[in-house]
């Protein structure tokens, strides 16, 4: 007996650890440290805000891993599937999401890969792209999906939903299209969005919380510009992302704007590089990685980026057949916060305050141009009005509208001619409350502390024509 | 075999065992647990009762801990020495610079706030916030050469030009006393405003400044205003009373060298507007006020926030000698913000009033003047510059640390340990997340902001339940809460772990709830370490006037003057009974709003109800008097409308002789030993 044990005892343990070790060299793994990049065979094209595509969605892409410093050491994580792009990392470094096509006719949808083994799971089943993944703290993720019906006409939305595709929720409804959606520190969804209707407008970063709640403009840049990637918080507080001309669209510029003030810290760091931009990853504050075709250069390469001396630095990745469109690294990441929601789906409206139609910021240059007195408001739908509001003597007014419908909002004098408006497309989530403080605000002004008239009374539903909502009553205090 | 027979044996046993009873404990646990937080989710922690909230006991003395929680702090003429005011070591600690370590501990009074020293650097005058006196330490011998008596509460103290007389603002009974220093005695007792915090003379000693705390008494929905008072040094009168408009916690001021500005940290809350939101600063802004000193000289306020990042609870501020720079402590936030003072100067120059009342409310205007913000430890509160200026020292209240910060450089140098308890219990990490804005979204306010001390800030917030414009609430004080549940004026969470819980960061902090870590500190904190102040003001030793002995009986009585009997909900001492007076139920007292939603309302606590102005769950009753006066006629706030005005004023002095228990046991104890003496 005492001899077996000996002999017994041992063999076990050595070939456990044996296991341990053969598990852990797992040649299909793609361990931490490593960076994922997009390959795109064709020519990078500029995105198209209306389709959806060319957001690095180019047929014949892939992912491919490499440890940085060896690109010998690149394979393809994607061999089966047509086409396959915007790799996005868990938050333990040990998932990646990405949208891809498993064969040529089919359309994109957001599968889910484990890193350590590469097995992967289709997430979302739809005949529409889902496309734009990106992980959320708790549990579930937010993606664009071409959305057709009668509130917002046809728009890319974005959505969330479990990591197993339950459990789905639409969370923007405007007629805009959203993209190339990222998570801030502060939990809040940073989204490039475009207005569709009535008119085309300039793209936007819009920030909202994963709920589709106080959605609200991030950055917009100078008349024209065009938004070509999706932006990165960096750790020291910045937001970057690729901004180009509308007149140069292909020669996308490398700029950053502070989180603590985005829309008057723009910086183009790249300003003096002849190349032409088309992604970023902020490794450190003074280390990125960009995907940048340089001039003279005929494809998409991955450079080191110093944005401290503002200049592109060494190549790390090139590939001759492939543009280079983007890099993730795999890592662990500090999880941003993860928000409480307001929205209760029993409810069927939303509530918006605004405390003076006719507030004047005399800091802004163009507050004189309009000095008439609004006396009302006309809220507009998609295509047709939900009905005029006499604004309080204060110029306050209270909403209750119907909640997931889009709506603007144009200021009217007593002749209801225009004065003002109307405003970029407003939603309200079931249960939201949110207000703003005049038509025309500089989005940098706080609330006067003061009790607005209108709040003294029940809030006007919209549409107008609706006298009354019978609803669940939720008591926030 | 018989070897492992007899290990195997008792291991199966317990295995056994453990299968047939686990179940059924778990199952009690956790109704256990649920009964006890009033939450369905809270951990099987048996630590996070048993252990954390015990008030006394070995158990209590084992997993607490003693701080000296610098709080503000003073440099010497040569600039060797710090003294340092130690808020709960209840000690003025000396600091060698050069050595870095703590020289002399010098008790003072109870809760000492602030600190000045003569002209002379020889004497230190101490406030004791809670003693109502101010400390003599003699800083050659280190010793308390004299304690000088003042109005309630002392916080700010200031020197006049001459040096023969010492200002305190007397935040509790809000005025300012003037101490003759030759004599020891109070020679003028003058009205400042609500709560007054920091006290300064100007540049040129001809004038001093009475910054506030609190908020002039007005209705909800009024302009708030809070008052800074202005005092002619020469003639100890007060010469003006300037009303800051839509600002309040105005802790400290400073002056430039040349004179020609004051600067004052404030908060800015919007109390006014519903709480629907987080964003675009629509629940707090923090910033500084600026006062020109001239003639017709403007008010000014700046915001220190930015358009995604707020600077909460901004409480002193230090200018350096040549003028250029102005540091602000921002105790939320853990930092320091730098201003450039010049930048200001050409800010107001080239602004209109009107765009100047913009600029109040503008979250970009901080990049015009704002150099840096630079991290320090847990709640920076006292600033101090040493006499060349050129380096700044930051009392770490909850670090028990000091920061030493080059002006020039603008970084952090070095910290000095000042050899309080190293280790951080779990009702500390508590105190610290009391204080600290972070678990807000953005960091736009912490608990401290509406609860400044663990108390209530005397406003009242329009919470928008239903609809925007309803449920107006009146701020609650956090002192002595542990004892008195349920919470909220609705009465709707038993537990601080509800109170605090889910719904509290959906509907206040609006981001990441507490992890259950920091909600186990955090009511570790509020159910074992928030006492009330010494009733020294209406009650200072146990035993009541003549006046407060008739309030007394007519708050105990059970038949009216005319001799009938008064129906027991509506004798008061019903609902309001020792030793917290409340007896923790709902009520109906008539004072139900149509903006309010609920019924009933929970019957608060009574100790140190006087310094809890507004009354009632709206606040619409600005005194007690008010409460039966304007509000109480139909008798269900008790039977009182038998009594006479001179009855009724002595009801409400026996209501603000109320005070913790803790303080009737030790004046119990004083009274057992005297008579043991005998």
């Amino acid at each position: 007996m005492k001899i077996k044990r000996t002999i017994i005892l041992p063999n076990i343990v050595l070939i456990s650890l044996s296991c341990i070790l053969m598990a852990s060299c797992n040649s299909k793994s793609v361990k931490n440290g490593m960076l994922l990049v997009t390959e795109a065979p064709q020519n990078i094209q500029t995105p198209d805000y209306i389709s959806g595509e060319s957001w690095r969605y180019l047929a014949g892409a892939r992912i491919s891993a490499f440890m940085p410093g060896k690109p010998s050491s690149l394979k393809v994580l994607t061999e089966n599937f047509f086409s396959a792009s915007s790799p996005k990392i868990s938050y333990d470094g040990r998932f990646m999401l990405f949208t891809a096509q498993q064969k040529q006719d089919e359309s994109w949808q957001i599968w889910e890969m484990n890193l350590y083994n590469r097995k992967c799971r289709k997430i979302t089943s739809f005949n529409d792209n889902c496309t734009d993944p990106v992980y959320l703290p708790g549990g579930r993720l937010a993606f664009t999906k071409l959305t057709i019906n009668d509130t917002v006409k046809s728009a890319h939305c974005l959505y969330t939903c479990n990591l197993d595709g339950s459990g789905l929720r639409q969370i923007t409804f405007s007629p805009n299209a959203c993209f190339a959606t990222t998570v801030l520190k502060d939990g809040r969804l940073l989204t490039v969005s475009r207005q569709l209707l009535p008119d085309k407008e300039d793209p936007m970063l819009m920030v909202m919380r994963p709920d589709g709640t106080k959605a609200d403009m991030f950055y917009k840049g100078a008349g024209g510009s065009v938004l070509t990637s999706s932006a990165h918080e960096t750790s020291d507080g910045k937001i970057v992302f690729i901004e180009a001309d509308k007149g140069t669209p292909a020669a996308g510029r490398l700029v950053s704007v502070s989180y603590n003030r985005p829309l008057h810290t723009r910086i183009d760091l790249t300003s003096g590089i002849a190349g032409n931009f088309c992604s970023v990853l902020p490794l450190g504050p003074d280390n990125y990685l960009v995907s940048c075709c340089m001039s003279g250069s005929e494809r998409y390469a991955l450079y080191e980026f110093d944005p401290v001396k503002k200049s592109v630095g060494q190549e790390v990745l090139t590939d001759p057949e492939y543009n280079i469109l983007g890099a993730v690294l795999v890592e662990e990441n500090e999880r941003p916060k993860k928000l409480p929601s307001e929205v209760d789906l029993q409810v069927k409206t939303g509530l918006l305050l605004c405390q003076d139609i006719n507030f004047l910021n005399p800091m802004l240059p163009d507050n004189s141009s309009d000095i008439r007195k609004a006396i009302k408001i006309e809220v507009l739908g998609v295509d047709t009005t939900y009905g005029v509001v006499e604004v309080e003597k204060d110029g306050s007014f209270q909403l209750k509208a119907m909640a997931d419908t889009p709506f603007r909002i144009r200021t009217l004098d007593e002749k209801n001619n225009i004065v003002n408006g109307p405003c970029s497309w407003l939603w309200l989530r079931p249960n939201e409350r949110r207000g703003c403080i005049g038509c025309h605000e500089d989005p940098e002004m706080v609330p006067e502390n003061k009790v607005s008239l209108a709040i003294r009374k029940p809030p006007v539903i919209i549409p107008v024509h609706v006298t009354e909502v019978k609803e669940k009553i939720v008591e926030l205090e | 075999m018989r070897k492992y027979l007899k290990i195997l044996l008792p291991v199966g046993v317990i295995c056994i065992l453990g299968a047939i009873f686990y179940s059924p404990y778990h199952t009690w646990a956790r109704k256990h647990v649920n009964l006890m937080t009033a939450t369905e989710d809270h951990p099987l922690n048996c630590a996070s009762c048993h252990l954390y909230l015990q008030k006394s006991g070995v158990i209590s003395k084992l997993v607490n801990a003693h701080y000296y929680s610098p709080f503000n702090l003073a440099v010497s003429n040569d600039g060797r020495y710090l003294y340092v005011v130690a808020e709960e070591g209840n000690t003025l600690l000396v600091v060698d610079t050069k050595k870095q370590k703590v020289t002399h501990k010098v008790e003072v009074g109870n809760r000492p706030h602030s600190i000045i020293l003569s002209k002379d650097g020889n004497t230190a005058y101490v406030s004791n916030q809670w003693s109502d006196n101010v400390s003599v330490v003699d800083l050659t011998s280190f010793t308390v050469t004299d304690t000088l008596k003042t109005g309630g509460g002392p916080a700010g103290v200031a020197l006049s030009a001459d040096g023969k007389y010492l200002y305190v603002a007397n935040s509790f009974s809000s005025d300012l006393s003037v101490i003759d220093i030759s004599t020891g005695a109070e020679r003028k007792r003058l009205n400042a405003g609500n709560s007054p915090a920091g006290v300064q003379i100007n540049a040129d000693g001809s004038l001093v400044f009475v910054t506030s705390r609190r908020t002039l008494s007005k209705p909800f929905g009024d302009t708030i205003r809070c008052e800074l008072t202005i005092i002619n040094d020469n003639k100890q009168r007060v010469v003006e009373r300037r009303d800051v408009k839509s600002a309040y916690i105005m802790e400290n001021i400073s002056f430039t060298p040349s004179g020609d500005l004051a600067i004052m940290p404030l908060v800015r809350p919007k109390n006014n507007v519903p709480t629907i939101q987080i964003e675009r600063g629509w629940m707090m802004t923090n910033g500084i006020g600026i006062v020109e000193q001239k003639p017709s000289g403007r008010t000014i306020q700046l915001l220190l926030d930015e358009p995604n990042a707020y600077y909460a609870d901004p409480f002193d501020i230090a200018i350096t000698p040549d003028g250029k720079r102005a540091f602000v402590s921002n105790a939320g936030v853990d930092c320091i913000t730098v201003i450039d003072i010049d930048a200001i100067r050409k800010l107001i120059a080239e602004s209109t009033n009107e765009t100047l009342k913009t600029y109040a409310n503008h979250l970009g205007i901080s990049s015009r003047f704002v150099l840096k913000r630079i991290r320090t430890g847990a709640n920076p509160k006292g600033l101090a510059l040493s006499p060349d200026g050129k380096k700044l020292y930051v009392a770490e209240h909850l670090e028990d640390r000091i920061a030493v910060i080059s002006t020039e450089s603008l970084e952090t140098t070095g910290t000095i340990d000042l050899g309080g308890s190293g280790r951080i219990t779990v009702a500390r990490h508590g105190r610290r997340l009391l204080n600290n804005a972070g678990h807000t979204f953005q960091n736009q306010y912490s608990c401290y902001t509406c609860h400044p001390d663990a108390h209530e800030d005397g406003l009242v917030y329009n919470m928008a339940s239903k609809d925007m414009g309803r449920n107006i609430t009146n701020t609650q004080s956090l002192r002595n809460i542990g004892d008195t549940p349920p919470y909220k004026w609705n009465g709707k969470n038993q537990t601080v772990y509800k109170q605090d819980g889910m719904r509290f960061s959906t509907v206040l902090t609006r981001t990441e709830a507490f992890s259950y870590r920091d909600l186990d500190a955090l009511a570790a904190y509020i159910m074992t370490g928030i006492p009330n102040p010494p009733n020294l003001q209406y009650n200072p030793n146990g035993e009541l006037t003549e006046s407060q002995k008739h309030g007394k009986a007519i708050f105990e009585r059970t038949h009216n003057f005319k001799g009938y009997e008064i129906p027991i909900v509506n004798r008061c001492v019903t609902c309001h009974p020792a030793p917290y007076y409340t007896n923790k139920k709902m009520a109906d007292v008539g004072t139900l709003a149509a903006s309010d939603d609920s019924i009933l309302f929970d019957t608060p606590h009574l100790n140190n109800i006087f310094a809890s102005p507004p009354y009632l769950h709206d606040g619409r009753a600005a005194s007690l008097e008010e409460i039966w006066t304007l509000y109480g006629k139909t008798e269900q706030h008790g039977s009182v409308n038998d009594l006479t005005k001179i009855q009724l004023n002595e009801l409400i002095e026996y209501l603000k002789a109320l005070r913790d228990p803790e303080y009737e046991q030790k004046s119990t104890e004083i009274l057992h030993a005297s008579f043991g003496h005998k």
